[in-house]
């Protein structure tokens, strides 16, 4: 091939590879970010081997048992200025941090080591973990288990026999009872005492309300207090019963030896989960891997936000992202058809275009005060005066909350749906309007019948666009409606089923309050990554749905071809 | 050749029509144009045009491209209105009303007076809610009267034979001649009085043209047709009068035969004998 230089720049390969660079660069910058997050999130979840090991620091030896979580190269200098007594032969020394757990006996659940002071590694497969709901994760070895404070079976070995096989199969079937009792507790008080301390909240706002109103009707009062008094009877009895749960959900304790020889005692009812990693095969493992990964979607998170799931999370980003096209899409979609159907097209017109334009530019955290100053002081203030006088001094709909939240968002992602949905209405071909006008149809019905309906694909976009914006989006939502933890779903088995008026957990708050407010970084730190990774998903899920609603209707209102 | 079989057809058709010696006086009048004058902004685009449209005949308008005989057309169901910068002055009279009087109700002007476009402009709806727009946007809700009503309509279109079988189908399955028949369906679903045909056949193919003239001929029982074409033949084929308009003037307006054969005006000799146009 002997071609001049001019001749291969006239031929456009240059562009073509300047064009496809671009698009690869991007596409290795997307999949980069979403392997990260997918290997540091999702390896969390695997059952890592337990380590047991002497540490011998300064000649005085320790035993640590735990999980080996990062390793990495440190430069020998840096550790030995940092006061470790090390040879210098070498350059780098490995330095590893090991999660030991047990962080009510040993303060921290998470300590660095230098291999090089590390002996004897082995990987015992008696040493068990327990997933608790405090202190976090607990290693050892099973020593014994109580009923009652009765021992009722104990192993003193570190060899694997069927002796300890079968102390080992009686300590599941504890667990398993202990968290049976556990979720007829959690129905008990999240439930039905829940459903009667809504009740309960609405009987004393009525009586409230009475009063305010002046009613002096003694029996209209008379009628609160006996449902009152019949719901306080129903509370006693489930009080009574709850009583009885827990007498038998804290009868069993199990007894094991930590790292440093000592013998903790506790109770089954902290414990999860127990497990052996080091004594389970990969099925095994795989089974447990989807069985953390699933507790983590689906329930509630523990130990400040830590651990457990982020159930509440997703449910909330949701429910908000739901709320917000809802929203949304009306208020857009008016907009542009009076915009681009029924103003004069003027110099008016052409700057609120630009207005709207520039409101997508404005930074999120100004819808945020926004919402907050307006929609949650002043209009929540004055629906709280108007329609829950009975519950003040506490508000309402006058805090933070749900509806607020989308609100503001669906202000935040308002000009995306008007521009997708003027750009919609302007490439609906003149023909076809001016087909429905000549059959006697008004302006008013060609839009309604016509022109929305083809439209309808270009709205759609805008919604994805905008649920693309409102899904990611963090900072407004911290000052009208999210928080760290909201002891509720904001949709429920009580009436009325949906409560606006809640406040509700989001991902992306999660994902900052996890990663920059957490008391326990190391443990939180993957739980970021998988957090994330959730929101993409979730965000992606949203995003998949809107498009498949798009392209059902693109199908249905094809452009003519024209 | 089929085509020239079919032109043959009409051309009898119209054999028979001469017969009837039609005389514009003797017609019952349709529509009226009383000094109808129209503005683009500054740009005259009518001068003063005077003509009456007869009843159950078909009128032809021909000329050159940029004439204004799709403008005057647009000018009886008022569609000019949706341009911004039109003026008119003059009047149409329907039914002794002038239909640019404020009181009119243009939805209800357009209802009666139906307009075709060039390109076939069918709604992305089925071929039956095509057929059943217009009376859904005059409140009809009665079944079984949009049932028949779209059958009729689609029969007198010469296209229910085509569909019946497919009524519930996007109408943007079909040929552009079948999208043109069933705009015509669509139009005469609410049974206008006049039927405006704005260079029907213009983006259609020969045979689907032959059956929008057969159709137009039928049509012409029911309907007082207007029909705006470029093709002088056409207007020779399916049209009982014909007027030729030059530059925004009425030139000349009487009997096709007439106009074809013997011509009164000069420029109406040069344009159809194809010295300029």
């Amino acid at each position: 091939m002997n071609i001049s230089f001019r001749e291969w720049t006239k031929s456009g390969s240059p562009w073509v590879w300047l064009n496809a660079g671009a698009v690869a660069i991007c596409i290795i910058m997307v999949i980069g970010l979403l392997a990260l997050i997918a290997v540091r999130g999702l390896s969390h979840f695997w059952p890592a081997d337990i380590m047991q090991a002497n540490s011998t620091v300064n000649g005085s030896t320790t035993q640590l048992i735990g999980e080996v979580v990062q390793s990495e190269d440190v430069p020998t200098i840096q550790l030995r200025e940092a006061g470790n007594d090390l040879p210098g032969d070498q350059e780098f020394m490995v330095r590893s941090l090991i999660k030991i757990g047990n962080r009510d006996v040993n303060r921290a659940d998470f300590t660095w080591s230098i291999d090089y002071y590390l002996s004897d590694r082995e990987y015992p497969e008696m040493l068990f973990a327990a997933e608790r709901r405090e202190w976090g994760n607990f290693y050892g070895y099973l020593r014994a288990l109580k009923e009652n404070g009765n021992v009722v079976g104990s192993y003193d070995g570190y060899d694997k026999t069927a002796e300890y096989e079968a102390l080992w199969n009686d300590f599941e079937n504890r667990v398993e009872r202990a968290l049976d009792i556990q979720e007829d507790i959690y129905q008990i008080e999240k439930h039905r005492i829940g459903a009667i301390n809504y009740e309960l909240e609405r009987l004393r706002l009525k009586g409230r309300a009475l009063e305010l109103d002046g009613v002096t009707d003694q029996s209209r009062y008379d009628e609160l207090e006996n449902r009152r008094n019949e719901l306080n009877a129903e509370y006693e009895g489930l009080q009574q019963e709850l009583l009885d749960l827990y007498t038998l959900f804290n009868r069993d304790s199990y007894v094991a030896e930590v790292a440093n020889g000592q013998q903790i005692e506790i109770s089954l009812s902290k414990v999860v989960r127990i497990f052996r990693p080091n004594n389970m095969g990969f099925v095994e493992k795989i089974g447990h891997y989807f069985a953390k990964l699933w507790e983590f979607v689906s329930e509630d998170p523990r130990e400040a936000n830590t651990e457990g799931g982020i159930f509440p999370a997703i449910f909330g980003t949701v429910m908000m992202v739901i709320l917000m096209s809802i929203l949304v899409t009306p208020f857009g979609v008016v907009a542009a058809v009076y915009l681009r159907e029924y103003a004069k097209q003027g110099f008016v017109t052409r700057l609120i275009r630009i207005a709207v334009n520039n409101l997508a530019g404005v930074p999120s955290i100004v819808y945020g005060v926004f919402g907050l100053g307006f929609f949650v002081y002043f209009l929540g203030g004055n629906i709280d005066d108007l329609f829950f006088p009975e519950a003040k001094p506490s508000p309402t709909f006058g805090t933070p909350g749900l509806m607020w939240a989308s609100l503001t968002l669906a202000l935040l992602t308002v000009p995306v749906v008007i521009v997708a949905t003027e750009e919609g209405l302007s490439r609906i071909p003149r023909a076809v309007r001016e087909g429905s006008l000549a059959l006697g149809a008004t302006k008013f019905e060609t839009l309604w019948r016509v022109v929305l309906p083809m439209a309808s694909p270009a709205m759609m976009t805008g919604v994805i666009l905008a649920i693309a914006r409102a899904a990611g989006e963090v900072a407004p939502l911290m000052l009208v409606g999210v928080v760290k933890l909201a002891p509720s779903l904001p949709l429920d088995g009580n009436y009325p089923y949906i409560h606006l008026d809640q406040k509700f957990m989001h991902l992306g708050f999660h994902i900052y309050d996890v990663g920059f407010q957490s008391p326990n970084v190391e443990a939180a730190r993957p739980l970021v990554y998988a957090t994330a990774l959730l929101l993409v998903a979730v965000i992606a899920l949203l995003n998949l749905s809107a498009i498949a609603i798009r392209n059902h209707l693109r199908e249905k209102y094809k452009a003519l071809e024209m | 050749m089929t085509t020239e079989a079919k032109t043959h057809a009409i051309d009898i058709s119209a054999m028979q029509r001469q017969n009837q010696t039609l005389r514009l006086e003797d017609e019952t009048v349709a529509l009226t144009v009383n000094d109808l004058e129209l503005y683009y902004g500054d740009k005259r685009a009518l001068h003063g045009v005077n003509m009456t449209i007869p009843k159950n005949r078909v009128t032809a308008f021909i000329g050159p491209s940029g004439c204004g005989k799709s403008t005057l057309l647009r000018c009886f169901n008022r569609m000019n209105d949706l341009v911004d910068s039109c003026q008119i002055n003059g009047e149409i009279i329907l039914d002794n009303q002038n239909i640019y009087e404020r009181a009119v109700d243009v939805a209800e002007l357009r209802r009666r007076v139906g307009m075709v476009f060039q390109k076939p402009n069918p709604f992305p709806k089925s071929i039956y809610e095509n057929v059943a727009y217009g009376l859904r946007i005059q409140g009809v809700t009665k079944k079984r009267v949009i049932d028949e009503t779209v059958e009729w309509a689609l029969k007198s279109a010469a296209l229910w034979d085509e569909v019946k079988d497919r009524l519930h189908e996007s109408a943007l399955g079909m040929s552009g001649g079948q999208q043109q028949r069933l705009v015509i369906a669509r139009t005469i679903a609410v049974k206008p009085e006049v039927l405006l045909l704005d260079e029907p056949a213009s983006a259609l193919d020969p045979i689907s043209t032959l059956k929008i003239e057969e159709l137009i001929h039928e049509l012409k029982k029911d309907f007082t047709i207007v029909i705006v074409t470029h093709n002088m033949q056409q207007a020779a084929r399916v049209s009982d009068y014909t007027a030729f308009m030059y530059m925004g003037d009425l030139i000349e307006f009487g009997v096709t035969d007439t106009l074809f054969t013997n011509p009164a005006k000069k420029q109406t000799e040069d344009y159809i004998t194809g010295r300029y146009g």
